[in-house]
């Protein structure tokens, strides 16, 4: 019997919005509960390098798989690439076949003893996906030591696959006591009742959640961290016991390299709610042996390049995981750490393309990964706001990307009364580095300040000239320069404090005073007088019919703490009619300006 | 409180035999101290002074007759040594606590006798010091045990004195009980294995065997330490005392069948996670080849049923670390050279295998070098721990010799591979061959050249025959 068929909505979107001239892509799904959901697909585009599809494969959580194919065309003919794609799918004894024709019309086809039936499907919309299905996520560290080969290199990550994949290890959910054991021992999991699945361990794991706050949490991506631990004792009760006392062999050869680093796994697979516990084993061993291959590639990649001879060349491999709002899954990529951004475009142009998506904004950047290190900052509140129904006349258009709310008396600042622009620069500079486009040129810029700030000294400070005068030529030659091209920044603390420094010196001259005097850097800001009022505007809705206007806006003179309901039930993140805006007050309008790039 | 010390009744008879041959006699006291309860498990008589080891130690007393024997001129370094020596055949949670003394002189009044008795006590305590991966001195306490029997009156008095203290010492008076039943203990059996690969690090010394091992030990201990690990196939609470664990069991399999042998067995796995504190750079190291540590250390250790599973758990990695130490210390006191010579391509190190010898109802464990019999186990047993024992009595089947063939497959692998890879071994024997068809040239060429005075002397010989 075929497995019945479930399609995200976020696949049926893409699809319909492709243009491509490839005439085949590969199909990526899971199954679950006699189901067969397919969550992505790839085009088919490099005919010279064989197995695209399953080096991609490595890139995407574990549990999913290579399901089908999908055709660009109105006929169901076989060509041999789709062959030989065919015949690598392992996940169902049936493979799927779509067919996407000129208009977009889509037709499923399981490929049962040779002849193509067509089937019916569902179209799994993003919420229930996101309900229904979980992540798992497991970090952990091994130790590497080998000979700086490329043979070398192979051979101790095949020995690490190997022993992840005997059984000797087990798996520790964070924050829990529940270990999950391999064939090994007797057990499958201690800690929780062998019956249990992944959905109930999560709700147990936070129970004090009110429902209240789950309904603001509609599209949240629920992450299951977990870790590694690997069985260092023998099994007593084994036949196969062998009690052979320690020995050492030290084997010399030279001259030769060897390197030593610790292997970062962080990897992901994607499982639904109704998991029973025990079968997360095999998922996780899936997932770790995924990583490794990426590091393995990352490696050997490396020591294959010339120049490593001094030592210098190795670099560090980095996970990072994507997760872009078009494709509706987790893309896991792994990098050399301290390569830039730019040098690595030609991939990234490559992984665009063979997903089917835009060129022209990032997606794979290292700014744009989807955990963020140590953030304590709200990210894009906006999205627990109850979608509005939709109307016909109404045209709605919204922030792309991530942002993180930044808001008053964050980071031990009592900026109460006068950092609103500030606070709404910083959402807007996180919006910029979550982007990924931009590198710094934060150097040069306060160098420029600071001439700047010499060329001015004269001027700043003269008895002469009202406050008011020096403070316009400060905003008008000094902070632009300062910030001139700020968006195209990658904005980071220590930038944030230089370039204060240097605004700070020339607001302490527009007022007289100076270090020596102990006057506060907040004092000196009342007293030379800030912006009005600062909003960030998230989104705009207009009604055509009515001709009013909404906007969503982003409040930075919040003051409590970072809770989502607060921020959503009292107003600080919402849409607010045209009265919203204050009718006296002089209002700068910014548009964050960006260039296509991958 | 007054500290309470529980002793095997055997051990009053000991202490009673020597006192009534009114003799001075010194020795270890051995026993494990839990939070729940302090038990002593033997008590083990310093072997006499040799004559020899007398005069190496220098500065120490000068030789005496046998008869005049006395504390005073007792040499603290011999008796560290002897605790040093006893610590290696401790599992873990077993200390070395404290010392026993009988003598006619009463060794807590006399100031003389007993400032000895407190130099001997810190000269043990820095021996065992001296090697934190021993786990020599007991880290739940500093204060150390005195017994002391009178040979003259046959009375017992126990005191404790803490070592180790800058300011003077105080001294604690210490009951010490004797217990008619023998003491029930819980086992707790693993096997740890180990099978890891290091670089040998290029250094202009050569290669120190010692030094490796150092190596092993440092990244044994740091692996260990951070390690989990479950009782039985489960996590258990901390607190918990091992009894418990014993009860619950009982209960949930088969509560009618009450029987009485607690003391089987607990097996213990340990679990290693990976630290993610590990810094983010690559090593790139020149070196000179690897080495493979492999193998197992078994670890049976023995604790007091109340005490507690993190007590036990303690005690198991202090086992296993312990054993890895003592090994390591004898086989590299026992190697001739310490260095590697380059020309080795394959080194083999064996360290001595555990075996296990019967002390009351619990064992301790001592070490067989390769192609060592049992006596030897024997021997040492009864000089260092003045322990009876038969040679059936050692149990030698807990860990097995290495297996040669192994190395030896890898030894063959090795040394050709070698030959392809180094030319001038190559040479070396071209060399060789080229010397000796040198020879042969040259003999016969002399020969041929005295070819006739030759076959002149034979004649003359042949002829006067």
């Amino acid at each position: 019997m075929s497995p019945r068929l479930k399609i995200t909505s976020y696949v049926i979107e893409r699809l319909s919005a492709l243009e491509t001239n490839e005439c085949t892509g590969c199909l990526y799904g899971l199954m679950y509960d006699g189901t067969l959901l397919v969550v992505g697909f790839s085009l088919e585009l490099f005919e010279n390098e064989k197995n695209t599809y399953s080096q991609l494969l490595l890139n995407l959580p574990a549990e999913v798989e290579l399901c089908g194919v999908v055709k660009f065309g109105e006929s169901l003919t076989t060509g041999t690439t789709m062959k030989e794609i065919l015949q690598d799918v392992d996940i169902t004894d049936n493979p799927l076949v779509m067919i996407v024709n000129e208009q977009k019309d889509m037709k499923a086809h399981f490929l049962v003893h040779d002849k193509f039936e067509e089937t019916k499907y569902d179209i799994l919309s993003s919420e229930e996906l996101w309900k229904q299905f979980l992540h798992v996520r497991l970090c952990t560290v091994l130790p590497l030591t080998c000979e700086a080969t490329i043979n070398g290199v192979k051979n101790v990550m095949q020995n690490k696959r190997k022993k992840i994949a005997s059984g000797q290890v087990s798996f520790h959910i964070d924050g829990t006591s529940v270990y999950l054991f391999g064939e090994v021992s007797d057990v499958g999991l201690t800690g929780t009742s062998p019956d249990a699945n992944v959905g109930e361990l999560i709700d147990s794991m936070n129970p004090e959640q009110p429902n209240k706050k789950k309904k603001h949490n509609t599209n949240n991506i629920e992450i299951v961290p977990v870790n590694l631990v690997l069985k260092a004792t023998k099994d007593m009760l084994s036949e196969k016991l062998l009690k052979t006392a320690v020995k050492m062999m030290t084997t010399q050869r030279k001259p030769s390299f060897c390197i030593s680093m610790p292997l970062r796994i962080d990897t992901l697979a994607i499982i639904h709610r109704n998991t029973k516990l025990l079968d997360v084993y095999t998922v996780l061993v899936e997932a770790a042996c995924r990583s490794l291959r990426l590091l393995e590639s990352v490696l050997i990649e490396q020591i294959g390049q010339e120049g490593i001879g001094d030592g210098a060349g190795l670099r560090f491999p980095e996970a990072f995981h994507y997760l872009p709002p078009e494709i509706g899954h987790f893309i896991t990529r792994v990098v050399p750490k301290g390569i830039p951004d730019e040098s690595m475009e030609k991939e990234r142009h490559n992984l665009h393309e063979q997903l089917g998506l835009s060129e022209k904004r990032p997606l794979f950047r290292r700014g744009n990964a989807y955990f963020a290190k140590s953030n304590t900052h709200l990210i894009n509140p906006h999205e627990a706001i109850p979608p509005l129904p939709s109307k016909p006349d109404v045209t709605l258009a919204l922030v792309r990307g991530r942002y993180n709310y930044h808001h008053y008396m964050q980071d031990n600042l009592n900026d109460d009364g006068w950092g609103c622009a500030y606070r709404s620069m910083q959402t807007i500079f996180s919006w910029f580095s979550r982007d990924g486009r931009y590198t710094a040129d934060i150097e040069r810029r306060v160098n420029l300040g600071n001439s700047v700030n010499g060329a001015l000294g004269k001027l700043l400070g003269a008895k002469n000239l009202s406050q008011k005068a020096q403070l316009a030529v400060h905003n008008a030659v000094l902070v632009p320069t300062l910030t001139y091209g700020s968006e195209s920044w990658v904005w980071k603390k220590e930038h944030e404090s230089r370039v204060n420094a240097v605004e700070m010196q020339a607001l302490r001259k527009i007022c007289g005073v100076t270090l020596a005097d102990r006057v506060r850097n907040t004092e000196v800001r009342k007293r030379v007088g800030g912006g009005v009022l600062a909003h960030t505007i998230l989104g705009v809705e207009y009604n055509s019919v009515t001709n009013e206007t909404r906007y969503l806006i982003l409040d930075p003179h919040y003051t409590g703490t970072e809770d989502l309901t607060v921020v959503i039930n009292k107003g600080w993140c919402g849409w607010k009619s045209s009265d919203f805006w204050n009718k006296t007050a002089h209002y700068n309008l910014c548009l964050p300006q960006t260039k296509p790039m991958v | 409180m007054v500290r309470i010390v529980n002793s095997p009744e055997y051990c009053l008879q000991y202490l009673e035999q020597y006192a009534t041959q009114e003799i001075f006699v010194i020795g270890l006291i051995l026993g494990q101290s839990t939070s729940a309860r302090e038990n002593v498990i033997h008590l083990a008589r310093t072997p006499e002074e040799k004559c020899s080891e007398n005069t190496s130690e220098a500065s120490y007393t000068l030789e005496k007759p046998e008869s005049s024997k006395t504390l005073l001129n007792l040499s603290e370094a011999w008796v560290a040594d002897h605790a040093r020596h006893v610590t290696r055949m401790l599992p873990g949670g077993m200390f070395v606590q404290g010392i026993f003394i009988t003598s006619d002189e009463d060794v807590f009044e006399d100031p003389n006798c007993f400032s000895k008795v407190k130099s001997i006590i810190n000269h043990i305590y820095k021996a065992l010091n001296s090697n934190p991966y021993m786990y020599g001195n007991c880290p739940y306490s500093n204060e150390r045990l005195i017994l002391h029997m009178s040979t003259s009156t046959k009375v017992l008095t126990c005191k404790s004195i803490e070592v180790g203290a800058t300011k003077g010492t105080v001294i604690k008076p210490v009951e010490w009980k004797f217990l008619p039943k023998a003491q029930q203990w819980q086992r707790l059996d693993c096997y740890y294995e180990f099978d890891d690969i290091y670089p040998v690090i290029v250094k202009k010394s050569g290669i120190s065997v010692k030094h490796q091992f150092q190596q092993i030990l440092e990244s044994a201990h740091k692996t260990i330490e951070s390690s989990v690990m479950f009782i039985d196939g489960e996590l258990k609470d901390g607190s918990e005392p091992l009894e418990q664990l014993i009860k619950k069991k009982k209960t949930k399999n088969n509560p009618k069948t009450v029987q009485n042998d607690t003391l089987k067995s607990m097996h213990v796995s340990l679990f290693v996670p990976f630290e993610n504190s590990l810094p983010e750079t690559v090593e790139y190291l020149e070196c000179d080849g690897s080495i493979h540590f492999s193998g197992v250390v078994s670890s049976s250790v023995f604790m007091y049923p109340k005490a507690t599973v993190s007590e036990a758990i303690a005690a198991v990695k202090q086992d296993i670390i312990r054993s890895l130490a003592s090994r390591f210390t004898m086989h590299c006191d026992a190697l001739i050279d310490d260095n590697l010579l380059p020309e080795e391509k394959v080194c083999f190190n064996e360290p001595p295998r555990r075996v296990l010898v019967p002390v009351g109802p619990l064992y301790l464990c001592d070490y067989l070098f390769p192609g060592e019999a049992p006596a030897e186990a024997l021997l040492s047993s009864r000089e260092l721990l003045d322990l009876q024992i038969t040679e059936a009595d050692v149990v030698c089947d807990v860990e097995t010799p290495a297996d040669t063939s192994e190395f030896d497959a890898l030894d063959r692998d090795a040394s050709s591979e070698e030959l392809l890879a180094t030319p001038q071994e190559a040479s070396q024997f071209m060399y060789i061959t080229g010397i000796c068809f040198a020879m042969f040239v040259l003999i016969v060429s002399i020969i041929v050249h005295y070819y006739d005075s030759i076959v002149e002397v034979f004649s003359k010989i042949l002829s006067k025959s």
